[in-house]
């Protein structure tokens, strides 16, 4: 392994995940590093895992073999170390709080008075792209900046992972380009707070996109079939980026592992 | 005016003008009739408003409207916590659950000859008849509620770290709380008929104890002025239960697309 012990934020070790003893693992032998302030993008096709990884790697499910290890510590349920931005924004926003109170709920456990609550979370929302909503409610808002009060929530616990699941699969095109580009600059702008990013897609283009590395995840049982370095320049942008060689090298890359794995 | 206004008010005038039509034809038919036991409309009226401004109607209001705010105070308070917790845990769920289905099943006016044995003081044990009935609709709707929210909502709550009650408290609750209104409302009707059944045991004071009362005297024009008003009754106090619930549920009806009233 190139990565060095103290460097790594995650550890994922011999994790395995059976939801019946007679079918089939969902996950076998899951075995990576996350290293702190990495963008690592999990990509792989429906059904190999995905989310199963991500919810053991946040505490909200159990392995059956394994551990997942965060700053060194096994992680056994959700510690305030992380959170994470849900697919289905709508339903993961609390509909009967307006936005701030919304993003002040995520700092309910710790120990700030009211107004530092509220400077938080209008830091946070303001880091997303967000001002002069945070009176209105999460469903007076369109899909888009429904997400980037997700993220909103997410980064104003200052977590030192914040895992993403499919977060911007249930939105159209051009607002997904835009979220993209949102958790870049958060991701940039985060950089001295050395935040790790776990992002899990099925889009092979939005992984290599906005990753330093892709870890590529092969279905039945679920396993890690590659980790693919992208080493594509920062600041990246949706044009220039996209339509670089190295772009279409990588995307490549991932695209013939998920097909050699389908044989 | 727009259109769908003009619908809506239409909509409106039409179901006054249905109302007035069916006093109308009991009026008519009432004074064909001539019957002792169906009195014309306009007799009960004025019947009505002699007997409802007097002091004993309105102290007789006001002790069965005392009663029913208390007994659905309680019914309500102790079926959403309890509620909370079986909705919450499944194992609070297996222990109670035969115990609530039990008593469920039993038919909440058989409870009366119990309740008036147990406790002997009759306002006691009408205020306990009314918590029984109206506990069992919002639990129900309570555990019902609390079950159904969606898992994304769960997860957050366990991403935060909240307590088991705080969880409850701060998160279930309010994402249950649409169900839990239904089950109120079903429990606001429950109650003022049980608010009137408790009474008509007799002894003290209420609207169904004068109903009953009248009902004894042969005063067949007093009996339907406080059935009138018990009617009257439960039109006004279900639409103030529908302008609370449009306002502590306004971000629901938003929520799911439905203007705020």
């Amino acid at each position: 392994m190139s990565l060095s012990a103290d460097t790594s934020v995650v550890r994922v070790a011999g994790l395995g995940k059976r939801y019946s003893s007679d079918g089939p693992p969902a996950l076998f032998d899951v075995t990576f590093d996350v290293t702190e302030g990495e963008l690592l993008a999990i990509v792989g096709p429906s059904g190999c895992g995905k989310t199963t990884l991500l919810r053991i790697m946040c505490g909200l499910l159990s392995p059956s073999e394994g551990a997942v290890l965060l700053d060194g510590g096994p992680v056994t349920r959700p510690s305030a170390k992380v959170a994470v931005v849900f697919q289905d924004y709508s339903r993961s926003l609390f509909p009967w709080l307006n936005v701030l109170r919304n993003v002040t709920f995520a700092l309910a456990r710790d120990r700030l008075s009211k107004a530092e609550r509220i400077a938080r979370a209008e830091t946070a929302l303001n880091e997303v792209g967000l001002d002069d909503v945070g009176r209105k409610y999460p469903w007076q808002l369109s899909g888009g900046m429904q997400q980037r009060v997700a993220i909103a929530r997410a980064l104003a616990s200052r977590p030192e992972v914040v895992f993403l699941d499919e977060p911007f699969a249930s939105v159209d095109a051009l607002t997904r380009a835009d979220l993209q580009d949102v958790l870049l600059a958060v991701h940039a702008a985060a950089e001295n707070r050395r935040v790790t990013i776990v992002h899990v897609t099925h889009d092979v283009d939005e992984a290599v996109y906005l990753a330093d590395r892709v870890l590529v995840l092969t279905p039945s049982p679920g396993t890690i079939a590659a980790s693919i370095e992208v080493e594509l320049p920062r600041p990246r942008t949706q044009t220039a980026t996209r339509s670089s060689p190295r772009f279409l090298e990588v995307r490549n890359e991932v695209h013939d592992v998920i097909a050699q794995a389908r044989r | 005016m727009s259109s769908r206004a003009f619908a809506r008010t239409g909509g409106a005038l039409l179901g006054v003008l249905v109302f007035a039509a069916a006093l109308a034809l009991w009026e008519a038919w009432a004074r064909g009739a001539d019957s002792f036991f169906f009195p014309p409309v306009s007799e009960i009226g004025r019947e009505a408003s002699d007997v409802w401004p007097s002091g004993d109607f309105l102290s007789a209001t006001g002790a069965s409207l005392k009663r029913l705010a208390a007994g659905y105070a309680i019914g309500a308070a102790t079926a959403v916590s309890v509620g909370l917790a079986m909705g919450s845990s499944p194992h609070v769920r297996r222990t109670l659950g035969p115990t609530t289905e039990f008593m469920r099943a039993l038919p909440v006016i058989a409870v009366v000859p119990i309740a008036s044995v147990i406790l002997e003081d009759a306002d006691a044990m009408r205020v306990a008849v009314i918590a029984f009935g109206v506990f069992f609709p919002v639990l129900v709707a309570t555990i019902d509620g609390v079950r159904a929210v969606p898992p994304e909502i769960r997860d957050t709550a366990a991403l935060f770290r909240l307590g088991g009650l705080a969880r409850s408290v701060r998160v279930y609750l309010p994402a249950a709380l649409p169900t839990i209104f239904a089950g109120l409302r079903t429990a606001l009707s429950m109650g003022l008929v049980l608010v009137v059944i408790s009474e008509f045991t007799g002894e003290g004071d209420g609207l169904g104890v004068y109903i009953w009362t009248q009902r004894f005297l042969f005063n067949v024009h007093g009996m339907y002025a406080g059935i009138l008003f018990l009617g009257l009754l439960g039109f006004v106090l279900n639409g103030l239960f529908s302008r609370l619930e449009r306002h502590m549920l306004a971000w629901h009806y938003g929520a799911i697309g439905e203007p705020v009233r």
